[in-house]
């Protein structure tokens, strides 16, 4: 009878997901903008009441405040600019500007000149703000010219608020979204556009569904509840995805307070980063001109488009942790012992590679965060005594980093690392079976040998895999990744000055003295060491391996847990000076 | 009809929830990539002051891509995209050709000879309040 239900279940849900995807569609109308209509000849003093502002106010509200106090007088009340119907609407002594004891060219200390030409333009109507596309660009000109008679004395917020309000005079306010350096550049003066409708209530119900998910993939191995041992029920054929795995395995390989299942998530990460990072292709432009614009496009404008960046960006960030505790999971547990010493370095390899990936994912945001760092990391380079100004230029292409160093990291960061860190975890992969599986001791030595089926196997890693999907959707919907206004050339904003945080290390040694020694020796040289640890220290015993802090390679264990603390110390102290 | 065990009723449910998850993340998906951030092209066109249309004459733009006709006062407009496969089409004589594969159009956009088998679109001209004319391509 259930199994007969099933089939319905589906349609009901997809005539539901049907539902969902359509009320987009009546979201993303735009309206073209239509010309403000001009004042009517006879004047109506009502115009000039302070405008009614909501408690408390928007950002609308205060740009209206503050054009009502500061802008009006003359651009005019709905932004017509200074027009001689406009100036019919002051006192009679005030109508003529340069006349007038404060505008003209003898004006007293307190007033201000307003030249005859060209000046109090419209900017509202068809043809106006003409010069600006995007609402960073009007910002940034207000900001840094008005008010006429105090340039300069507009705070930032202010001078967003009025972009607003002037945006909403030419009927192009973006519905739902407040302005923001982080914003501004993908919001268009000349045309209207608005918020996608919120991502949280969609991922809110896939976080519940998936974490019910996960309460029946735990309750389907409590043996007692479900009344028998066996699991799965005895006539299952193995999938494709079971027969990846071996069989059977040790119980003890896939014991978490051994493995951490660190390796697993790694993987589990990669595949997050490699889905979420096709996406963003879809929307990301790789020009200097266009890139940071795109960047915030996909977080301001593109429905989940900002869920997805922030799993890509969070994702990333985990795995260069994950990764490390990997490490020194392996380290600590000896377990990099042959025959396991060839997919040790594959595995160091991989996390070199992951932060090569991860500093060209950084630099592809092209806005003033990356600024420094593009800078000081590929400086660095130069360094290098013969080869450093070749291998600079080869990097970068060109003598400064400009629109070919764009072309080059996205080239890198989608393609050339992407396709070895691909090899190399298919070969990790494959080496972690070919050597017989994760490391424990021999049969004969086992506290427990009992083994689990590839079943048990897979159910496990599919619950780990939505636990840690789980988290991920949280951490993504809750703290946004980090971004910037566009990189310029002319920018006199303090940028960010500091690296990404997995290379702020790198960041405080450089402080201490020599670039070459300090930046590029010895993190090379840390690289050296880890890799030397399985052929130049001794081992732990095949009988100890399977637990934690063996005897045998006390020398190696104590090597990696200085060069870790090491460099998490100088990250600390990098994070707290600056 | 055997019935189910718990065990097989429970793995049923968590399969339908991952599913539905599946399901969920497939909508989001669409939404994410049916997303424009292109405006697109416009489709009103400011031609200036109607004076400069002379009596009788041709005026091609293919810019917008548009011929516009004066004839008596009245003003009126053909597409010149090929109603083939929307190359813009060149001056020919009275009419036009298409350069790609060779469609021939008479002056009022009928079709000559093939492959194309519309005639260019009519667009809509308008006189404004201040004698300026515009043009509508939808």
């Amino acid at each position: 009878m259930i199994k007969r239900l099933v089939p319905l279940f589906f349609i009901i849900l997809a005539l539901g997901m049907l539902l969902f995807a359509s009320s987009e569609a009546a979201a993303s109308a735009s309206l073209q903008g239509t010309p403000t209509p001009l004042p009517t000849p006879t004047f109506d003093i009502a115009r000039l009441d302070r405008p009614e502002t909501s408690d408390p106010p928007t950002q609308l509200d205060q740009g209206a405040l503050y054009y009502w106090g500061v802008c009006l007088a003359c651009h005019g009340d709905r932004g017509q600019g200074l027009t001689d119907q406009w100036r019919d609407a002051y006192g009679e002594q005030d109508r003529n500007c340069w006349q007038s004891g404060c505008h003209g060219t003898d004006h007293p200390d307190w007033g201000f000149y307003i030249p005859k030409t060209n000046l109090a333009p419209p900017i509202a109507g068809a043809g106006t703000l003409a010069r600006y596309t995007n609402a960073f660009e009007l910002h940034a000109y207000i900001l840094e010219t008005m008010p006429w008679w105090k340039p300069g004395s507009m705070t930032t917020q202010e001078a967003w608020a009025v972009t607003t309000y002037l945006l909403k005079l030419n009927n192009t306010q973006p519905m739902g979204i407040v302005l923001s350096l982080s914003n501004g550049s993908a919001i268009p003066v000349h045309r209207s556009v608005s918020a996608p409708p919120g991502e949280k209530p969609g991922a809110l119900l896939l976080v519940i569904v998936m974490a019910l998910a996960a309460v029946g993939m735990v309750l389907q191995a409590a043996p007692k509840w479900m009344g028998s041992r066996s699991f799965p029920a005895t006539a299952t054929r193995p999938n494709f995805v079971h027969h990846l795995h071996p069989p059977s395995i040790p119980a003890v390989q896939a014991r978490f307070r051994y493995t951490l299942g660190a390796g697993g998530l790694a993987v589990f990460l990669s595949l997050v980063l490699l889905v979420t990072g096709l996406l963003e292709m879809y929307f990301y432009i790789p020009s200097p001109e266009q890139a940071a614009i795109s960047v915030e496009t996909i977080t301001t404008l593109v429905p989940f488009g900002n869920l997805v960046r922030n799993l890509h960006f969070w994702s990333a960030q985990g795995l260069v942790i994950v990764m490390v505790a990997h490490l020194l999971r392996v380290i600590l547990t000896g377990a990099y012992a042959p025959p396991r010493r060839f997919n040790y370095l594959i595995g160091l390899g991989l996390l070199v590679l992951i932060l090569l990936l991860n500093f060209t994912g950084y630099v592809l945001r092209w806005d003033e965060g990356i600024r420094w760092a593009l800078v000081v990391g590929t400086n660095l380079l130069k360094t290098i005594p013969l080869i450093g100004e070749g291998f600079y230029e080869f990097l970068i292409g060109g003598s400064e980093p400009g629109s070919a160093t764009l072309t080059r990291f996205y080239a890198w960061h989608i393609f050339g690392l992407t396709s070895a860190a691909a090899i190399l975890i298919g070969w990790h992969i494959f080496r972690v079976r070919r050597d017989g599986g994760i490391a424990v001791p021999p049969p004969a030595q086992r506290a427990d040998n009992g083994r689990i089926t590839r079943f048990e196997l897979l159910r496990r890693e599919v619950l780990a895999m939505v636990i840690a999907g789980l988290l991920l959707l949280f951490i993504g919907l809750l703290l946004p990744a980090p971004i910037a206004q566009p990189l310029s050339s002319t920018s006199t904003d303090i940028s960010e000055s500091r690296a990404p945080w997995f290379f702020l290390w790198v960041q405080e040694l450089l402080k201490y003295g020599d670039p070459f020694l300090l930046g590029v020796l010895i993190p090379l040289l840390v690289v050296l060491l880890l890799g030397l640890l399985p052929y130049r220290l001794p081992h732990a015993k095949r009988e100890n391996l399977g637990s934690w802090f063996p005897r045998g390679n006390r020398i190696a264990q104590v090597l990696a847990v200085i060069i870790v603390l090491g460099i998490i110390i100088l990250t600390i102290i990098a994070s707290v000076t600056s | 009809m055997e019935k189910p065990s718990r065990r097989d009723f429970l793995k049923l449910i968590t399969n339908a929830l991952l599913g539905l998850g599946g399901l969920l993340g497939l909508a989001g998906l669409i939404r994410f990539l049916n997303f424009k951030p292109d405006p697109g092209p416009p489709s009103e066109f400011d031609l200036g002051e109607a004076m400069y249309f002379l009596p009788n004459s041709r005026t091609m733009r293919p810019d917008i891509p548009a011929a516009i006709y004066q004839a008596s006062g009245e003003y009126s407009a053909l597409s010149l995209s090929c109603t083939h496969l929307g190359c813009t089409v060149e001056e020919e004589g009275e009419g036009f050709i298409c350069p790609c594969h060779g469609s021939r159009y008479n002056k009022d956009g009928m079709v000559l000879e093939g492959p194309a088998r519309q005639p260019l679109r009519e667009l809509r001209v308008e006189k404004m309040e201040d004698d300026t004319l515009r043009l509508y391509t939808k």
